[in-house]
């Protein structure tokens, strides 16, 4: 029978240099797909390989499992097999799916609920899809995963909430205006998280950006990444005016904006709403300046905090997506049970077909029945064969579908792996597996 | 078959308010979908009722029970619209159970079915005069809904605390615009409300102008509050906190002339 098997690493146990080590360049996966089933027999691979994580998901029939795949690596990458397995983890059929669908979910992330990784696996799935290294088994796992994966992002609120002070700054712009397109930024003073902060901004519809320096160069050269108006800032802020969105980042001792110069502003600019952004340290703002109406201030310690409360969000979520992803992953699981005995079930049909067949075209020779005589024998016949095979085929879905029950159902102890074999003695069929790819073959 | 009528769209507002209120604390985008579906069958139910009850007793509008009833329609009516035009269907969460509140209060006012009405109020100016006011009443209402969604979320943003509602509510600027928006179509409203009125008491019924129903003073009291409130907004731009204050006071105004008259002063007016 298959197994499913998982060998991987991930930014939960392993440092940075190991993973740089394990991880496997697009260009190398045909070589590693063709070693993997050649060497090692995988019947089919996906290798999902990011800067978090290296992971090779394969099925085969061998009993060693994982510790065949752990020597791929091993040889593959040319690592000490004692780090390998320190740094290391492998899983086999339920748990394995059970990681696959966690992974997909984000669940696994280093920043839970982060989207990327959706796109990840699904890449991962597709190359390994078209250099022929997958099969039904996987194609059924990795098509599941990503639609659990799916299901999680839009039945959860696992990746919404901003977890970094540049998207908390445009989702509480959001949460001001309804939207940022016609809005105007004012830069003061300079700097990366600024830049950032602003080059969000313009991303999500603001259409006007002004930077405000002391000195004018340094202004004119910022100013030009958003195509936007320098300006040379001495205490003057009429620019402020025009400003929807102020972020102030300067190094000054002192505030530059107070409360009264603001209520100036804001009675200027009719009170249509300012979002203002102080990520200074020591801040720019008077933080009385959030006592005038229609004025929002938001200091680095605020935006933090709303950092936190977003991650402590996605915890609680992630109990939610981990629900689901254990009920799919289990249900998915004993689906591919059924699935695996379907090619025992086909074989066991089609031998009693070929059976009978024969005889009746021996005996309808012989008998020289009238046509309508002869339908009547030719489905006598059909009915018996699947009156004969409609309980064990009942019984070994069961089986499969959960083998705890095979004790209790028909006192024979065992799990449908045995139910499988004795078939197969029992009526010299085929092996299963052939039949399967023969199947997948045909469709 | 109009009692009928009545449980089953008490039933489907009461089933959309505990939809939209679940929604509260699941967040899933099935539950406001669903709770959007039975809001609208419950509308449809409600609009077959009124137009039933019309029907059979021959007059629109004949006591505190149709005026709730309709109250609490025109409401949905302009949920409906909104969610139409700018998809926030989580308003909802506030709009409904509002609307579920008024309908029940209909339910408790309910008299014989057939109150006799004058023969004089038997007539379109009558049902044109009571449908434009009680249109702006729930125009108002939507508007002091807003006024209250602004002022909870701006307190939330300046305490910046993120809460459930916070997350569910649009952008201020927008609670704002829908506001002001609420309190134009209102005030137009209240206007041809008034209009008709006075018209159809002075040149249909033939009567002088009686400026001492207290009814009519305070209407038009009512008018003066959202109307100086819309030229101030027009002139010096005051917005945000300053409307929703505004459409707080307009509400109470609103609650005293529709029930606070009748309560305390004579007037001419039934409901």
């Amino acid at each position: 029978m298959n197994r499913i098997v998982l060998v991987g690493t991930s930014h939960h146990i392993a440092p940075l240099d190991f993973r740089e080590r394990m991880a496997f360049p697009e260009l190398q996966l045909p070589e590693a797909f063709r070693s993997l089933k050649e060497d090692y027999g995988a019947r089919e691979t996906v290798i999902l390989s990011t800067c978090n994580r290296v992971e090779i998901y394969a099925t085969t029939s061998a009993n060693g499992g994982s510790a065949a795949f752990s020597n791929f690596l091993a040889t593959y990458h040319q690592l000490d097999p004692q780090q390998l397995h320190k740094f290391t983890y492998s899983h086999q059929d339920l748990n394995a799916i059970l990681h696959l669908f966690k992974v997909t979910a984000s669940l696994d992330s280093m920043v839970v609920g982060e989207p990327q990784i959706l796109g990840q696996v699904k890449e991962a799935y597709d190359q390994s899809m078209s250099a022929g290294a997958t099969g039904t088994i996987l194609n059924r796992l990795f098509a599941k995963a990503i639609s659990v994966g799916k299901r999680v992002r839009s039945e959860t609120n696992i990746g919404s909430g901003a977890v970094s002070i540049s998207y908390v700054a445009v989702e509480l712009a959001k949460k001001i205006f309804p939207s940022l397109e016609d809005k105007t930024i004012a830069i003061i003073g300079a700097g990366e998280m600024s830049e950032l902060t602003a080059q969000h901004l313009v991303e999500n519809g603001a259409s006007k950006v002004i930077v405000a320096n002391r000195t004018y160069e340094r202004a004119v050269k910022i100013a030009e990444k958003f195509n936007g108006v320098p300006l040379a800032y001495d205490s003057d802020l009429s620019f402020l005016v025009e400003a929807d969105i102020v972020i102030s980042s300067t190094n000054a001792p002192h505030y530059l904006i107070r409360r009264q110069s603001l209520a100036a502003i804001m009675k200027k600019r009719k009170h249509r709403y300012m979002f203002l952004i102080d990520i200074a340290v020591p801040r720019d703002i008077d933080p009385e300046v959030s006592k005038v109406d229609n004025a929002f201030l938001y200091n680095i310690d605020d935006l933090e905090a709303v950092i936190a409360s977003n991650l402590e969000e996605r915890q609680r979520e992630a109990g939610l997506a981990a629900q689901i992803v254990e009920e799919e992953a289990a249900k998915f699981h004993s689906q591919l049970q059924v699935f695996e005995v379907n090619p025992l079930i086909k074989a066991l049909h089609q031998q009693f077909q070929q059976v009978a067949s024969k005889e009746l075209s021996v005996c309808l020779n012989r008998a020289g029945l009238s046509p309508k005589q002869q339908k009547l024998v030719r489905s006598m016949t059909q009915s018996i064969i699947k009156k004969l095979l409609h309980q064990p085929t009942k019984n070994l879905r069961q089986v499969a579908l959960n083998p705890d029950s095979a004790g209790a159902v028909n006192d024979i102890s065992g799990d449908h792996v045995q139910y499988v074999q004795a078939l197969q003695e029992l009526f010299a069929l085929e092996n299963a597996d052939d039949v399967e790819t023969e199947n997948s073959a045909e469709s | 078959m109009n009692f009928l009528f009545f449980h089953l769209l008490l039933l489907a507002y009461l089933a959309a308010s505990i939809l939209h209120i679940l929604f509260l604390t699941t967040r899933s985008r099935k539950v406001v979908q669903s709770a959007y579906w039975v809001t609208t069958s419950g509308f449809v139910l409600h609009s077959v009722f009124i137009a039933l009850r019309w029907q059979r007793s021959g007059h629109f509008w004949a006591d505190w029970y149709d005026s709730t009833s309709f109250l609490a329609w025109a409401l949905i009516l302009i949920y409906l619209c909104i969610t139409h035009l700018t998809h926030l269907r989580t308003i909802g969460v506030f709009v409904v159970p509002a609307a579920f509140i008024s309908i029940v209060i209909s339910f408790t006012l309910q008299t014989q079915e057939n109150t006799e009405i004058p023969a004089y109020l038997q007539n379109y100016w009558f049902v044109a005069h009571s449908t434009f006011i009680f249109l702006a009443y729930a125009a108002f209402i939507a508007a002091f809904g807003f006024g209250l969604m602004y002022l909870i979320e701006e307190k939330k943003i300046r305490e910046k605390q993120h809460t459930v509602i916070h997350s569910l509510l649009p952008a201020l600027g927008r609670l704002d615009e829908l506001g002001h928006r609420c309190i134009i179509v209102g005030l137009i409203l209240l206007t041809m409300g008034i209009i008709i009125g006075g018209l159809w008491t002075r040149y249909v019924q033939g009567i002088t102008w009686k400026w001492i129903d207290p009814k009519v003073v305070f209407t038009i009291a009512t008018w003066l509050i959202y109307a100086l409130q819309l030229s101030i907004r027009q002139i010096l731009g005051w917005r945000g906190r300053k409307t929703a204050y505004s459409a707080i006071v307009g509400f109470g105004a609103i609650l005293f002339t529709y029930v606070g008259v009748n309560v305390f002063l004579p007037s001419t007016h039934a409901f």
